[in-house]
């Protein structure tokens, strides 16, 4: 039982939910979903977010100045904008005489690689100011010791964890080794099945299954580390969080910051722990519950455990308060402890305080602090006067510089300074300025004319910005029409896939299926396991207990010999070969169709026969030909209470009526056949398939989404996407993201299904959609790291259709050997020019099953824009592949419901996957992964850095960076919607959580009005006309900004 | 006379605590040349020295005292951070071994070229505390990390020189090591080979503090490619002649 009361408890709960808020949540790799990093502050304006979660994350929220004019050398950055973006800021400060202000700042951005403003502890301005004009500093050799405690004191706040402070003081690694032991729990308790050996007691909860273990943990104790005298002070994780902090002497007005800074540590942990607790249906969620409360109660135990041992070791202070005293009573030597520690001592004098420091000489500490004090002084002073100096002189101000006096200067350096925290923003928007002008110059704006000939195949491809190349270079080869639409085309479904046990979510996790899909084998499934797939299964099973691993090297090292060099030297013709080898993929269908109430009844009747016969054989050894249908039926009903007599199984087998209670007790608890049983089974059926209303609706919606009700072609084509890579932990991430990083072709062959049904057409002709005979859809699997288009479902073609087959097999093939000759020399270092297509296809095709390959494919990097409108605006116009194309089509959807859709969807998720790679190629260590090189995949759902990290969220290195400069370039995502803006807004309006992405500046926005011609920016508040470009001036339109303030 | 000359030798072919007096020569010269120099003639003088005394030397107590002398020096090459004394003491700690051949060699050209092939390193690294100080203000292992991303080529020279520290094959210092074990008994290749140990695990730390981990945050320039070239071109003639010497 717990000490705390129940209201404590409850407080302390929510602390921590809200603590955990602007941690984002993190998704097993298996379907890896794109998100923004920093989901949680999406309420505040973009710029105001990007700082907190800087110092939440410890992170960049922009690239460094150097990258930016690498960009501005390219011509990507648009110095009309940045000029005004200075004038703006300049417009807000006071004068400095003398000094040219828009001109110095220009050239802070554009010349000057490093920041002006420099750290700067001791030096003031009038320090600046003397070393500016080589001055020796005036009273150098006093230092207010007073000043310095109460800095320190600052510095070392009841906000930071104590074992921080004290590491930053004593040099100890009392958070390194924190966050290992958190890290290995963390580890053994979520492991998905990739350990060997399983934590014992995983069922109880994180908490109390790693309570159980610590108090025996041997290790941890023989180490000084008394676990158990903490856990037995309470059995709940909130007493304990409570009885930890009052121990350390946290006042409780710090508690939430102080948990904010303990989760935020391991963040790529917390956030995972944070999705799973909130995900009900999560099998292992379920098994094994853990949330962050267990996990904060975790952190703080060890965390005491360590700060006990080191104060009994090393006598380092124990509490908050002892830690205060010590910075008081020893302030000279805290601050070197923290200057050496903290490494950012002076080189000069690192040894001799190292020295004295090691030898606890206070006398020497005494004696060195006032000329490391004078020393440092000094070196600011000369520092921040020297980058003063260096950006003058690029500004050729250099005469009005020096002319400046000490307020002066002080006025200089705080207009800097805050001008370089704005700095990042103004390249953003003027990158940003770039992409735009070159995008909307390539938007037709004329009204699409309709084309008299019927298309040979319509083909509705992702949204995803890697359809755009495809569908650009399918339209070129022959009579075919492209549409974008998200890759799930707005059918959720739940899916279990053929021998799989859990269903899969294939749809945006922002929406929850209700209806499930279940993959069925056609034909009589083989009973003999082939001898490859046993001896596969063996093999792994070898390798993955505890000794066989030790003899199975030896005795089949070889074989794995073979495989290794066949994926390394010709992983193309290795592959081939292999999959000569390997079982066939069994065909399959999908069960689409609702059961009614008696084939589901029909259904669960027969599995209950079938268990009886079973149960009978077990119990009494009786063969199925000895009982009767009667007799089945008639045991069936008993265990289901409808019968209440002595059955004929009985009689006949001469069961006493005691054994015969028993046989069906056994039949009710053992075997499952009972009526709650049942009554589940039932609801679990009603959950398969879709209803005829359900189908014509999602038919109906998909079709008219993207503007295509009339003139359908012979084949329409319907195209989900996913990718193929060996090795590589991160495959998902390169699947459709409105799938929910899974695989698109289910999707597609789930909405062929429906739009093939006669009944479904039938309905949909009633509502004006007249889809002809001779119109049959067809799923497509586009395979995004080779454009491979595979044809799907073809045993179910039309015999009529089969003539055009090959003519489409061509079409498709031409689409796939020019798109991969278009991505091949971003994929290679040098790649050959004139290369044939049918090479380039071969080449990137040998990247799929490569297993040295860190970059099977460049996969959404570079996205940059959302086109929802027609295909006219973009028809013919090379995109390369950045932007998310949406088919839409405004004068079908008078209600605006389509575009509520598409802005709530598909905005959402290209937002997603924008800022995911918008924060992983800004800065990759903190919101990326790093490099995969050094990844390892962590208890199957995550990767870690090395044997232990943390969990590493966002993207690797390799997607987004090259050469270790960003490929993705990163700015923020424009959509660009064809549609009147007044109905835009007014669809916009009706949406709280769009139109606060787009007041705060999350996404940027353009309406292309098709009626009046006018391209409309949305711009901080203002609304502008890109017509008027490149002064855009702001438009007159009440009626926006009425709408947009509401 | 023999013992007071092997005494001596115990200032140069340094035995502590005899050897600080070294350590603390080295300290205080502030000149790279001289520093150099030193590194160099200093061992030569034991070697003669000792040569006085007469070889091979027939106390084991001088022997096991140098043995002591070389594994303690490697030891505190764990915590020196400070990169001039780091090589001081690695010159210290390898000197000392000098004594083993010394124990089982009549003539004292060998020991010569044991002594020079040592120093070799040891030299190599005043060069790389001098570049380091020169740029950060001192040469002081942890302070600026992850040098390798920030200045490349200063970092390979640093990663070359300490290879060659730890003794690695291709290095003098390597076949100097050969030699020694050729002519060491079972008794004492123990603690020669725990010595070449803690060289590389100091090694390694020191990279650590200098060469890898998150990029550093500098504007200190990288080495000029001339001066770079003209480094791996010294580094490589010393390997060349080496190989030449011990006909390799």
């Amino acid at each position: 039982m717990s000490k705390l009361p129940l209201g404590k408890r409850l407080k302390i709960r929510s602390m921590v939910h809200m603590a955990a808020e602007p941690i984002p949540n993190f998704w097993p790799m298996r379907t890896f979903i794109h998100h923004n990093p920093l989901h949680g502050l999406e309420h505040l304006p973009f710029e105001q977010a990007v700082r907190q979660g800087e110092k939440l994350f410890h992170a960049r929220g922009f690239l460094p100045r150097a990258d930016y004019q690498r960009y501005n050398k390219e011509g990507r950055v648009d110095q009309n904008s940045i000029k005004r973006d200075i004038a703006d800021f300049v417009s807000k400060q006071e004068t400095l005489n003398g000094l040219d202000l828009a001109s110095l700042l220009s050239d802070l951005m554009c010349s000057v690689k490093n920041k002006v403003t420099r750290t700067r502890a001791l030096a003031d301005h009038n320090d600046v100011f003397q070393a500016l004009h080589g001055k020796q500093l005036e009273n150098a050799e006093t230092f207010d010791l007073k000043a310095l405690t109460q800095r320190l004191c600052a510095q070392f706040s009841p906000e930071r964890p104590l074992y921080e402070a004290i590491d930053l003081l004593f040099g100890t690694q009392m958070g390194t080794t924190l966050d290992e032991l958190v890290i290995k729990s963390c580890l053994d308790f979520f492991d998905e099945g990739q350990s060997t050996i399983q934590m014992p007691g995983r069922h109880q909860g994180l908490f109390a299954a790693w309570t159980a273990l610590a108090k025996r943990n041997l290790r941890l104790f023989l180490r000084g580390m008394h676990i158990k005298q903490i856990l037995d002070q309470d059995d709940t994780p909130e007493g304990i969080i409570a009885y930890i902090l009052d121990e350390l002497g946290i006042e409780e007005t710090h508690w939430d910051g102080l948990i904010t800074r303990e989760l935020t540590r391991l963040h790529g942990w917390a956030g995972f722990i944070r999705w799973r607790s909130s995900s009900k249906h999560y099998y292992w969620a379920e098994q094994y519950p853990g949330d962050l409360i267990d996990f904060l109660a975790i952190r703080l135990v060890l965390g005491l455990a360590l700060i006990r041992e080191h104060s009994r070791q090393k006598r380092t202070p124990m509490t908050a308060k002892v830690l205060q005293e010590y910075i008081e009573g020893h302030t000279a030597e805290c601050y070197l402890r923290q200057a050496y520690y903290g490494g950012c001592i002076l080189p000069a004098f690192a040894h001799d305080v190292d020295d004295a420091l090691s030898h606890k000489k206070p006398q020497k500490i005494n004696t060195i602090l006032p000329g490391y004090l004078r020393q440092q002084r000094q070196f600011e002073a000369t520092r921040q006067a020297d980058a003063l100096r260096d950006l003058a002189s690029k500004a050729g101000q250099t005469d009005a510089l020096m002319a400046m006096d000490a307020p002066q200067i002080k006025q200089l350096m705080t207009l800097i300074e805050a001008f370089e925290n704005e700095e990042g923003m103004i390249w953003l928007r003027a990158m940003e300025s770039v992409y735009r002008r070159e995008i909307i110059n390539q938007i037709q704006l004329h009204a699409p004319h309709k084309k008299d000939k019927r298309p040979f195949a319509q083909a509705l491809f992702c949204i995803d910005v890697r359809s755009e190349p495809i569908r650009r270079n399918l339209e070129t080869v022959g009579e075919y029409q492209t549409y974008g639409i998200a890759g799930f085309f707005g059918v959720p479904v739940s899916y279990i896939g053929l021998g799989k046990g859990s269903e899969v979510n294939l749809c945006p996790v922002v929406i929850t299926p209700k209806n499930l899909v279940l993959e069925v084998p056609v034909g009589a499934t083989s009973i003999e396991t082939d001898f490859y797939s046993s001896a596969s299964h063996v093999l792994h099973e070898m390798k993955s207990s505890i000794l066989s691993p030790y003899f199975t090297v030896e005795a089949a090292g070889l074989l794995f010999g073979f495989d290794m060099i066949g994926k390394t030297i010709a992983p193309r013709r290795y592959t081939k070969i292999r999959n000569h080898i390997e079982p066939k993929a069994q065909a399959t269908r999908l069960l689409v169709d609702k059961l009614t109430r008696e084939q589901a009844d029909s259904i669960v009747r027969s599995l209950q026969r079938t268990m009886i016969v079973r149960a009978i054989h077990q119990e009494f050894g009786i063969e199925r030909e000895a009982v009767t249908d009667a007799m089945i039926r008639e045991l069936r009903e008993a265990a289901m209470d409808n019968h209440h007599e002595q059955t004929e199984f009985a009689r006949r087998f001469a069961l006493s009526p005691t054994a015969e209670t028993q046989f069906i007790a056994g039949l009710k608890k053992d075997y499952k056949i009972n009526r709650s049983f049942v009554s589940m089974q039932m609801e679990r059926l009603a959950r398969i398939g879709f209803s005829l209303d359900e189908q014509v609706f999602y038919v109906e919606k998909a079709l008219k989404s993207i503007g295509l009700a009339e003139n359908f072609s012979r084949f329409v084509l319907l195209t989900g996407h996913g990718s193929t890579s060996d090795n590589n932990p991160y495959e998902s991430a390169l699947d459709c993201g409105a799938c929910g990083g899974s695989h698109g072709s289910v999707s597609a062959r789930v909405l062929a299904h429906m739009a093939n049904k006669p009944e479904v057409r039938r309905r949909l002709s009633e509502q004006g959609i007249n889809i002809p005979d001779d119109t049959w859809f067809v799923s497509v699997m586009h395979n995004t790291t080779t454009d491979q288009l595979i044809l799907q479902d073809l045993d179910l073609l039309p015999n009529s259709h089969l003539v055009y087959l090959e003519r489409l097999r061509n079409g498709l093939r031409a689409a796939t050997r020019l798109t991969a000759a278009e991505r091949l020399p971003a994929l290679e270092d040098h790649p050959s020019p004139n290369i044939d297509t049918v090479k380039a296809q071969k080449r990137i095709e040998r990247n799929a099953s490569d297993w040295t390959q860190v970059r099977p494919e460049w996969g959404l990097a570079r996205n940059a824009s959302v086109v929802a409108g027609g295909r006219h605006l973009t028809e013919g116009a090379n995109l390369n592949g950045r932007t998310f194309l949406q088919s839409y089509d405004y004068r079908l959807d008078p209600k605006g419901r389509h575009l509520e859709n598409i802005l709530s969807n598909p905005l959402i998720i290209g937002q997603w996957i924008n800022l995911e790679h918008y924060f992983s190629a800004v800065d990759n260590e903190h919101f990326g992964s790093g490099s995969k090189a050094y990844h390892n995949v962590a208890g199957r759902f995550g990767v870690v850095t090395g044997n232990l990290s943390d969990l590493r969220t966002g993207l690797p290195a390799q997607s987004v960076l090259k050469d270790g400069r960003p490929y993705h370039e990163p700015i923020r995502l424009l959509a660009i919607v064809e549609a009147p803006a007044a109905f835009t807004l007014e669809v916009a309006g009706r949406l709280p959580k769009v139109m606060s992405l787009i007041t705060n500046g999350w996404i940027t926005v353009v309406v292309v009005d098709p009626e009046t011609g006018d391209r409309l920016f949305y711009d901080r508040g203002e609304w502008y006309n890109l017509n008027d470009d490149p002064q855009y001036s702001p438009s007159v339109k009440p009626l926006l900004e009425e709408e947009l303030s509401a | 006379m023999s013992f007071f000359l092997m005494l001596l030798a115990g200032f140069f072919l340094p035995l502590f605590p005899l050897s600080m007096v070294f350590n603390a020569l080295l300290a205080r010269t502030k000149n790279p040349i001289v520093r150099v120099l030193l590194i160099f003639i200093w061992p030569q003088i034991g070697v003669f020295l000792l040569a006085w005394a007469g070889l091979p030397l027939d106390s084991g107590f001088f022997v096991g005292w140098a043995v002591l002398t070389a594994i303690f020096y490697a030891w505190r090459l764990l915590t020196v951070r400070v990169l001039s004394q780091w090589g001081g003491m690695l010159a210290t700690s390898a000197w000392a071994l000098a004594w083993i051949i010394a124990a089982d060699l009549p003539a004292n050209s060998e020991l010569h070229s044991f002594a020079l092939w040592m120093s070799v390193a040891p030299a190599l690294l005043i060069f790389i505390a001098t570049a380091l100080q020169e740029r950060f203000g001192a040469a002081y292992s942890g302070l600026v990390v992850g040098l390798a991303r920030a200045l490349p080529r200063l970092s390979s020279v640093i990663v070359v020189v300490v290879l060659a520290a730890m003794a690695l094959p291709v290095f003098p210092s390597f076949f100097a090591m050969l030699v020694l074990l050729a002519h060491a008994s079972t008794f004492f290749a123990l603690p020669i080979l725990l010595t070449w140990l803690l060289w590389s695990w100091a090694g390694t730390r020191l990279l650590n503090g200098f060469v890898f981990g998150p990029r550093a945050e500098t504007e200190a320039a990288d080495l000029s490619s001339t001066t770079t070239w003209g480094f791996i071109g010294l580094i490589v003639a010393i390997v060349v002649i080496n190989l030449i010497w011990t006909g390799a």
